[in-house]
């Protein structure tokens, strides 16, 4: 918590910038390819960018930035670096609420996502409850170990239920599939703005809170002793951690890596204070989940990858590369 | 010494109906399933587990449902084979509710098996008869199969020559210069379609019709904007309807970015009877007919 002579901890206007620059070159890319390739001068006329592609390439960037900050939040909170909406069972959790709407068709009529978003926020949140409680139980402090053994419990849990689900209503089995690789495809405004409301209120609970995850993550005492208020601070955060969890999943069902990888890459690049590293990292997981989600669309044509499986592929082995490259530069 | 020889000429007798046939000289009433096994009975089959849905379909068809001693849990057709008893199949097929039934013959598809579990039938006495359509010629085949198995071959050949006809008197024909578009699962779940090598496939080929996607190999996931790019005259979904909110016919027709299709500005959108047209049973001519329907009218 060392301030250096007064001046800003976070980014600099000049990396939000270039960061933002990035970002939106990206953006522009991804919309200009595609499965179709569509003539530079009908860009802004064309059906096809208009009403799939654009809509689609909004909806990846901010779920990108949302797994993103999720991931960065908890990895700071729990000080684990394996701590991700998946390890906490918020997703898995999330899933389970959507696969339900599935198997048991809860829709709401001329909102195709309705349904199975609702449940998946529900769901997120009552794992989360499900999670606290337990780890309360166990033990009053809700340490941080407590919390990711219940989380990955309660994720098996999850799953396993999903199965059993799969098992019995064999008719929704590939729509269930779907739902666990995750697809973001028939992406709509409609979700996209769903998306960019709960990001910005999300983003804006977590962001607002990196002095006190810069404390959670040397430790808990240490934010006790600074006076951070551990428990309530815990609590909000995950409140805010669950909703845009539950959020993303029922659109784009569980991506993963996206949440796990990209705060680790970020860290490694601009070091742990999470006043740069949540910014950032909302920026660098739009722009990889745009980027796989582009390799996803055209490697294939005229056929489709679901995203989950190129960004497992590029995540692993990115992260790989930046993990050796950072230790060996430590070393010499 | 003398009973060693034996024992050895026995064994080698032995290795050799192993590397060939399943004993095909024992008896006099054989048929020979769809990957070349030969099989033997005394006589017609009266005693049937049959784990696929095509499969009991085409045993009814023939009139010899009274045969099915068991069938797998998805079988759903006719009504009747409802009340005949369940047994687990696909990945999960439970041997021992197999044997329990006491079937001579049990007839499965090749992806439904292991080694383990036909020698482990065979070892009980039971008979496995391989049935694999993977395209119309194949249902013939299947239904020639079957109906030898149960010694009604006459009403094989019956049902396979209506069915040929059926196919083959029709009014009128595409120049396949029109393309139709197979949907099997809507937008909201990633859109899979129908390519070549598919029943669905083949029966738009028999109607002159080129299927859009005829350059997509069986089910796979597609490209939304390849389906608008690629602007289909025909439109058909598989889609189930569950009673709630809009039909899948709707659905399509309100998707964004679509309304400028050929298919759509036209209305010729329809939601085919999944198992019809997918199912490797004499109810592919139904679909048939009820596709030429959408496509010419009546």
């Amino acid at each position: 918590m060392e301030h250096k002579g007064g001046k800003k901890e976070g980014l600099s206007v000049l990396t939000y910038i270039a960061l933002s620059v990035f970002t939106l070159v990206t953006m522009l890319l991804c919309v200009c390819l595609g499965s179709v390739s569509v003539p530079p001068d009908e860009l802004l006329s064309s059906s096809i960018i208009l009403n799939v592609r654009l809509p689609r390439v909004l909806c990846v960037a901010l779920s990108g930035a949302s797994l993103s900050l999720c991931g960065a939040a908890m990895q700071g909170l729990l000080k684990n670096p394996l701590a991700d909406g998946s390890t906490l069972g918020v997703s898995s959790g999330a899933s389970l609420g959507a696969v339900l709407a599935i198997t048991l068709s809860i829709s709401i009529p001329s909102l195709p996502f309705a349904g199975t978003m609702v449940m998946a926020v529900l769901f997120a949140f009552l794992s989360l409850i499900i999670i606290l409680s337990l780890a309360y139980k166990l033990d009053c402090s809700l340490a941080t170990n407590t919390i990711i053994l219940i989380g990955i419990i309660f994720s098996m849990f999850a799953s396993s239920m999903i199965s059993l689900m799969m098992y019995f209503s064999s008719d929704r089995l590939r729509d269930i599939t779907r739902w666990t690789m995750g697809t973001l495809s028939g992406s709509s405004y409609t979700n996209a703005l769903v998306l960019l409301v709960t990001l910005a209120l999300c983003a804006a609970v977590i962001l607002s809170r990196a002095s006190e995850l810069n404390a959670f993550a040397i430790g808990e005492d240490n934010a006790r002793h600074i006076g951070v208020n551990v428990r309530r601070e815990r609590l909000i955060i995950l409140i805010a951690v669950s909703v845009l969890i539950g959020v993303c999943v029922s659109v784009g069902g569980t991506i993963a890596f996206v949440g796990l990888v990209i705060p680790h890459m970020v860290r490694l690049i601009l070091g742990p204070n999470h006043k740069k590293l949540l910014a950032a990292s909302m920026y660098c997981g739009a722009c990889f989940l745009m980027l796989a989600d582009l390799v996803a669309r055209v490697i294939v044509s005229p056929l489709e990858l679901p995203v989950g499986v190129v960004t497992s592929l590029i995540g692993a082995v990115v992260f790989v590369f930046i993990f050796f490259r950072s230790v060996r530069s430590r070393h010499a | 010494m003398k009973k060693n020889i034996i024992i050895v000429l026995l064994l080698c007798a032995l290795l050799l109906c192993g590397c060939g046939k399943n004993e095909p000289a024992q008896s006099g009433y054989t048929v020979t399933d769809m990957t070349d096994r030969v099989i033997s009975l005394d006589a017609p089959a009266t005693r049937i587990v049959a784990l696929s849905a095509s499969d009991c379909e085409i045993l009814f068809a023939l009139g010899a449902g009274d045969t099915l001693v068991g069938r797998g849990e998805y079988c759903d057709y006719p009504e009747a084979v409802e009340s005949v008893p369940s047994v687990q199949s696909g990945y999960e097929t439970n041997l021992e509710q197999i044997i329990g039934l006491e079937p001579q013959v049990v007839i499965m598809t090749k992806m439904g098996q292991t080694v383990e579990q036909v020698e482990a039938l065979s070892n009980a006495g039971i008979a496995v008869v391989v049935s694999d359509a993977q395209d119309i010629d194949g249902v013939y085949r299947s239904i020639a199969l079957i109906g030898s198995l149960v010694g009604k071959s006459a009403q094989a050949d019956a049902l396979c020559k209506s069915m040929k006809s059926s196919f083959e008197n029709i009014d009128s024909k595409g120049d396949g210069t029109e393309t139709i578009y197979f949907e099997v699962s809507p937008l909201e779940y990633g859109l899979w379609t129908a390519g070549s090598g598919t029943f669905m496939d083949e029966l738009a080929s028999l109607m002159g019709l080129k299927n859009a996607f005829s350059d997509v190999v069986g089910w796979a996931e597609i490209s939304q904007e390849q389906v608008i790019a690629r602007n289909p005259d025909y439109i058909v979904t598989i889609a189930m309807y569950y009673g709630e909110g809009a039909t899948p016919v709707d659905e399509i027709m309100a998707r964004a970015g679509w309304q400028d299709m050929t298919a759509i500005k036209n209305g010729k959108v329809f939601n085919a009877d999944s198992n019809e047209i997918s199912r490797p049973s004499p109810r592919l001519v139904n679909a048939f007919e009820s596709l030429y329907e959408f496509v010419y009218g009546a």
